[in-house]
């Protein structure tokens, strides 16, 4: 109490201490801040630049009505602020008291009905709209787990997948972090959870979609141009929900084609006797009870199969397969691209967007770094539960990547190994 | 003169310390003579305190006091609600000895009743003016009497209705006496609203009737019980048993198990007789291939629109060391009925191909197959 005491009376002191001149400059450079703040170029996940239809859609919607709304917002400020100075207390008599007027306040009724009409009429055609998911050109599950997204492309009955046709023989692709897209093309996602909900959210190309468990929902996404597009979970899902994020990357048909074609290449071992091949037997031994990668198969041939839901609360892993033609790791969260790499992908205009994004991972453009860090001690690194001192909730069962206790030497021959799935 | 109160208070700290000696003498036990002599001194305290004030009497010396002196006040008015405490505490104890209701019942109707007593008994003292002190007590009481009175008419209407209905010998008669009741409850309230001049002692008897005979039909059925309800399965029941093939099996045809599983379902299976197809939400037409998420529960509808009963099924080839169940299947379903089917698969397609096998909902008794792959 003493404090807050004296506290308050420290912020009386400044205040008074300070001239009106200097009190002004110093609200106008607060508030010019705040307006400049909102000037931010580099913002990825900003909901006022659309990049594809359905979020053009939302834009043009709410566009008209934070017009409407601020210009009231603003009306009744000025109101309130001409009544309180005008009309206050200077110890003038209590004005007459009356009822009111009537004519009044049926059009303080009348004017906000109708506007609320108006604004009603275009919401609910576009919400209408946004759910349509008739003519679709390409069909991914997405699925989002405690705190990752996993997406996976069908097959549909003429053996395309998204519209495309492999060029070898089509299998399920299974993917995290990055959910890659022809670009024009309308892309409907079949998503549900398999914990908790989760919300996908990819600002720049739709609006919020609940992803609840037991339940299929679909939403629609479209992307104008190349590029990559960053969102976040949108609905509190445990500990790591900041760093639960998604990207969806746009791609021109040729180079969804190539991506593709790239996906369903047969898996190929690392040369024997390399840091690789090392690698490859330290991933079988210590990631591929949770971590699928197709092809993946042990010393007599047989395939590889992972059980996350043996160790895992959510019963997923991320499956690996190819992982370093993606840019993320652990939820979108970390790049495995460093920063002068992510850069060149990030910034690249889109006529060479797809080609810089397809040559994926490099040795050279490796974020070694954070993905050491990783497996070094995920938990650490992104918090999940893992403490194995606290799974009583979870029968045992890890949220998230546990701590494996890697040597260096495992970390250096993983390192290697996962530099090769591309 | 000694005062009525300083009497009782006197007597009764004379025979504490009477016990406490006797006792301390007899039994010799320091913890009861400690515990009597205690009663002994605070009753000698008060009886001193109230042969001082005199039972706070009025001083004849006093006159003008006489109006406002407690002892000139109107005395407490009778109070049923003891009479509930003493019930309640008989409720108690029996519960304590038979079943749990009668405990519970018991705690309830002590707190209620010792909080209407406490009300009463402070509001009789809040003025010497009868009628506000009356008021005073509704202004307190009201707030809680009524809800739980409202609450309390309510459940009894409920249950007792419940009753009846589930005591009917069948679900038509339930349905033709709900009718019949519904409509005799409308007829009532239009008469009564065409016929203002209607008395409120005819509606008050009406009523009341109404409340005795629902009462009392209530208690007639609830004591000859409900009738026989045939017991409705779910999948996994039928499937642990494994009742999978055309073998006729009860079951709810029209099962929807939960509502929220019939919504935004993985997949609607539809059977018209000789194939099967998925109608899958964000495709446009029919799939002949299902892919579904790995370790995830899908939630699939089964359409039955062939021209005979029919169930699906599926094989789930578990990995080795999970406890899961070997197939899944629903009832058999009805011509033209639907019903809900939950799957989990533990093992990806790639991996069931190695050895043959695959993932597939079938139909017994038919050739439709309809292929899953688990990616």
């Amino acid at each position: 109490m003493n404090s807050l005491a004296s506290l308050t009376e420290k912020v009386r002191t400044f205040t008074m201490s300070m001239s009106t001149s200097r009190l002004r400059t110093a609200v106008l450079a607060g508030a010019g801040t705040l307006v400049l703040a909102s000037c931010a170029q580099d913002a990825p996940q900003d909901t006022w630049a659309p990049a594809g239809e359905y979020a053009q859609e939302i834009h043009d919607l709410q566009w008209p009505i934070f017009m409407i709304a601020g210009i009231v917002g603003v009306i009744v400020m000025v109101a309130v602020t001409i009544a309180v100075v005008r009309f206050r207390d200077r110890g003038q008599p209590i004005p007459e008291q009356s009822h009111g007027k009537a004519w009044l306040e049926y059009l303080f009724i009348a004017l906000p009905a109708l506007l609320l009409a108006g604004i009603a009429v275009p919401t609910v055609a576009t919400v209408i709209a946004l759910n349509d998911t008739d003519d679709a050109d390409c069909i991914v599950n997405v699925t989002g787990q405690q705190w990752w997204w996993e997406y996976d492309y069908p097959i549909a009955a003429d053996g395309s997948i998204c519209g495309f046709m492999p060029s070898g023989e089509a299998a399920p692709i299974v993917t995290s972090g990055q959910m890659v897209i022809p670009t024009d093309a309308k892309v409907v996602i079949r998503g549900t959870s398999r914990d908790v909900i989760h919300s996908f959210w990819v600002p720049k190309l739709n609006g919020k979609r609940d992803m609840v468990p037991g339940r299929l929902h679909t939403w629609n996404f479209q992307a104008d141009r190349p590029g990559i597009y960053a969102g976040q979970c949108a609905e509190f899902c445990g500990l790591s929900h900041a760093n639960m994020r998604m990207e969806i990357v746009a791609l021109d048909d040729a180079d969804f084609q190539s991506w593709l074609d790239n996906q369903l290449e047969p898996y190929q071992s690392p040369e024997e006797g390399t840091l690789a091949a090392a690698g490859e037997a330290s991933f079988i031994t210590n990631c591929s009870r949770c971590h699928q990668v197709d092809g993946l198969a042990d010393a007599d041939g047989n395939p590889i199969v992972s059980q996350p839901e043996l160790q895992v609360w959510s019963g997923a892993a991320p499956n690996l397969t190819n992982l370093m033609t993606r840019n993320t790791f652990a939820g979108a969260t970390w790049d495995l691209l460093n920063d002068d790499c992510r850069d060149e992908v990030w910034e690249a205009e889109p006529d060479i967007f797809g080609e810089r994004y397809l040559e994926g991972v490099t040795e050279e453009c490796l974020n070694e770094i954070d993905l050491r860090e990783w497996l070094r001690n995920a938990p650490e690194k992104k918090p999940m539960y893992a403490d194995p001192e606290n799974l009583e909730e979870t029968d045992g069962l890890v949220r998230g990547m546990p701590y494996l206790a890697l040597s260096e030497d495992q970390i250096d021959e993983l390192v290697a190994y996962l530099l090769e799935l591309k | 003169m000694i005062t009525t109160g300083s009497k009782l208070l006197v007597g009764s700290a004379v025979a504490a310390w009477v016990f406490a000696a006797v006792y301390g003498v007899a039994q010799e036990g320091a913890l009861g003579t400690i515990g009597l002599v205690s009663v002994a001194v605070a009753l000698s305290l008060l009886a001193g305190l109230n042969v001082f004030v005199r039972d706070s009497n009025v001083s004849a010396m006093e006159p003008a006091s006489f109006e406002t002196a407690p002892a000139a006040q109107a005395t407490a008015r009778s109070s049923l609600w003891p009479l509930l405490v003493g019930i309640g505490a008989t409720s108690l104890t029996l519960g304590l000895a038979t079943v749990p209701a009668f405990f519970v019942i018991g705690i309830i109707a002590i707190a209620a009743g010792a909080l209407e007593w406490i009300i009463q008994g402070w509001s009789e003292r809040a003025s010497a003016d009868r009628a506000f002190n009356s008021e005073v007590r509704d202004v307190m009481a009201d707030p809680v009497e009524l809800p739980v009175a409202g609450a309390i008419g309510f459940a009894v209407i409920a249950y007792a209705f419940s009753r009846v209905m589930l005591g009917m010998p069948s679900k038509s008669a339930t349905v033709v006496v709900f009718s019949v009741v519904g409509a005799i409850i409308l007829a009532v309230g239009v008469m009564v609203a065409l016929r203002r001049g209607i008395s409120k002692s005819t509606l008050t008897g009406a009523f009341s009737l109404g409340a005795v005979a629902l009462i009392a039909g209530g208690t007639i059925a609830g004591l000859n019980g409900e009738r026989e309800i045939e017991e409705h399965h779910d999948t996994g029941y039928i499937a642990e048993r494994n009742e999978c093939g055309t073998e006729e099996t009860e079951a709810d045809e029209k099962a929807s198990q939960t509502v929220a599983g019939k919504s935004n379902a993985a997949a609607a299976i539809h059977f018209d007789g000789t194939e099967l197809t998925a109608d899958v939400p964000g495709y446009d037409g029919d799939f002949e291939t299902l892919q579904l998420p790995r370790s995830n529960p899908n939630n699939i509808l089964f359409y039955n629109e062939s021209d005979h009963h029919a169930r699906l099924v599926i094989e789930l080839h578990p990995a080795e060391g999970t406890d899961g169940p070997e197939r899944l299947c629903t009832a058999l379903v009805d011509e033209g009925g639907v019903q809900l089917l939950t799957v989990e698969f533990d093992r990806p397609s790639f991996a069931l191909a190695a050895d043959g096998e695959g993932y597939a909902f079938t139909v017994p008794g038919s050739d439709a197959e309809l292929e899953v792959v688990v990616p």
